[in-house]
């Protein structure tokens, strides 16, 4: 089942709503814990829809890339609902992700990534867990409640 | 909906209840009578965050068939529906976004009620939804049904839920029309992809394919490019039209699906 991190007071500001780690075979209960946190903090349709495919296709990319698992933490910041998810695999940065859509009949890869950074109002790739030192990546998205 | 399995039975009904909390609805659940409510209520707490509050304050309601009807002890389908309407227009006028109930169907033997009451009630319920906030979900123990039972209820209900979260299932209309329901994400992605293939090699004489996609909860990217792949290049049709709520659609436009003249599209408002 999913567990339950212990509190990590150091991790940053905000409201914590949710924090996971998950497994590829945990994905449909995480989208729908994000999405009932994001309902409950006021994210309508059609963005909260579009903040659920987001989280899913960076959790799924830590799956299928980062050893199959990662951890997601949702806050409440002011008025952003913000996302981290983070892996312990070989890391990537933000420049992996295509600047343009890839067309149809190119490599099927990346498009997950492009298009959660395209409904996102903030986004950002570190390299591991912000201050551990550890590998890996953390992606951060964000998205306005008003 | 149907289970036939104790612990797969919990998905949906802990998926509908928390997120009709979240929408800010008035969630009633009416459990098969023979589950203890402690563990109904387990199951709804887990793995998430506890309910307490909401039921201390009356947003959920854990019940049971016999005091919906209450002070009357007899099922009939127009007494279940009359409290069922009255607790919606309650719901409304308590400020609550509208009424969900979750009803576990063991109250037929429970009550003694006959099935052909109980199927009354499941196909003339058209006058608590027309127009009203009111989502009901009633599941259906399989080991307790005779299975032509099962099988009128679901062709009776406007759609067919399935037992666990991230299924996908996908099946032939009448018109001939591919329609997928539940989730497809990217664990189903191999599946989607071949009940596609499956579907153009079929409709080929035709030269026309519908694909319905309003069924699904969830749309991942790489199921929405494999529809846009496969459309792309079915050169032997003349349209594959895609049938869809309006996230779908904005993500198959983004995904590039205006580009190709194949495509044809048929946009559904959502019911809720």
């Amino acid at each position: 089942m999913v567990n339950t991190d212990p509190a990590d007071p150091a991790e940053g500001s905000g409201r914590r709503l949710l924090q996971r780690r998950f497994t590829a075979r945990l994905l449909p209960q995480l989208r729908l814990l994000v999405e009932e946190c994001a309902a409950r903090e006021g994210l309508g349709e059609p963005r909260r829809g579009e903040f659920v495919l987001a989280v899913d296709e960076i959790a799924g990319n830590a799956v299928e890339h980062a050893g199959g698992s990662g951890r997601l933490v949702l806050r409440r910041i002011g008025d952003e609902l913000e996302c981290r998810i983070s892996d312990t695999g070989p890391g990537f940065s933000e420049a992996v992700i295509p600047e343009l859509l890839p067309g149809l009949d190119g490599a099927p890869k990346g498009r997950g990534l492009w298009l959660a950074r395209l409904v996102a109002d903030r986004f950002s790739v570190a390299s591991g867990p912000a201050g551990t030192g550890m590998p890996g990546a953390e992606v951060t998205l964000a998205v306005r409640l008003r | 909906m149907s289970y036939g399995n104790d612990e797969v039975r919990w998905d949906v009904v802990t998926a509908f209840v928390r997120l009709g909390l979240a929408r800010g609805e008035k969630v009633l659940v009416l459990p098969c009578p023979e589950v203890p409510e402690e563990e109904v209520l387990a199951r709804i707490d887990f793995p998430s965050r506890s309910t307490l509050r909401a039921r201390r304050r009356g947003q959920l309601v854990v019940s049971c068939m016999r005091e919906v009807i209450h002070p009357d002890a007899e099922f009939t389908a127009a007494r279940q529906m009359g409290r069922l309407h009255a607790e919606t227009d309650r719901a409304t006028a308590e400020g609550y976004a509208g009424l969900r109930a979750f009803i576990d169907m063991g109250w037929v033997r429970a009550l003694g009620a006959g099935v052909e009451a109980m199927m009354h009630r499941e196909t003339g319920a058209e006058a608590l939804f027309a127009g009203r906030p009111y989502t009901e979900i009633c599941a259906y123990d399989r080991r307790r049904f005779d299975p032509a039972v099962l099988t009128a209820m679901e062709r009776a209900h406007p759609r067919a839920l399935l037992e666990r979260l991230g299924s996908l299932r996908w099946e032939r209309e009448p018109d001939g029309a591919l329609r997928f329901i539940g989730e497809a994400d990217g664990a189903q992605q191999d599946a989607f992809t071949r009940a596609l293939q499956l579907a153009l090699a079929h409709t080929a004489p035709a030269r026309r394919l519908t694909v319905d996609l309003t069924g699904l909860h969830f749309l991942s990217v790489g199921c929405a490019v494999g529809l846009l792949v496969l459309a792309r290049g079915a050169v032997g049709h003349d349209v594959v039209e895609v049938r869809c709520d309006g996230g779908q659609r904005r993500m198959l436009r983004r995904l590039g699906g205006d580009e190709l003249p194949r495509l044809a599209w048929e946009e559904v408002v959502r019911p809720w």
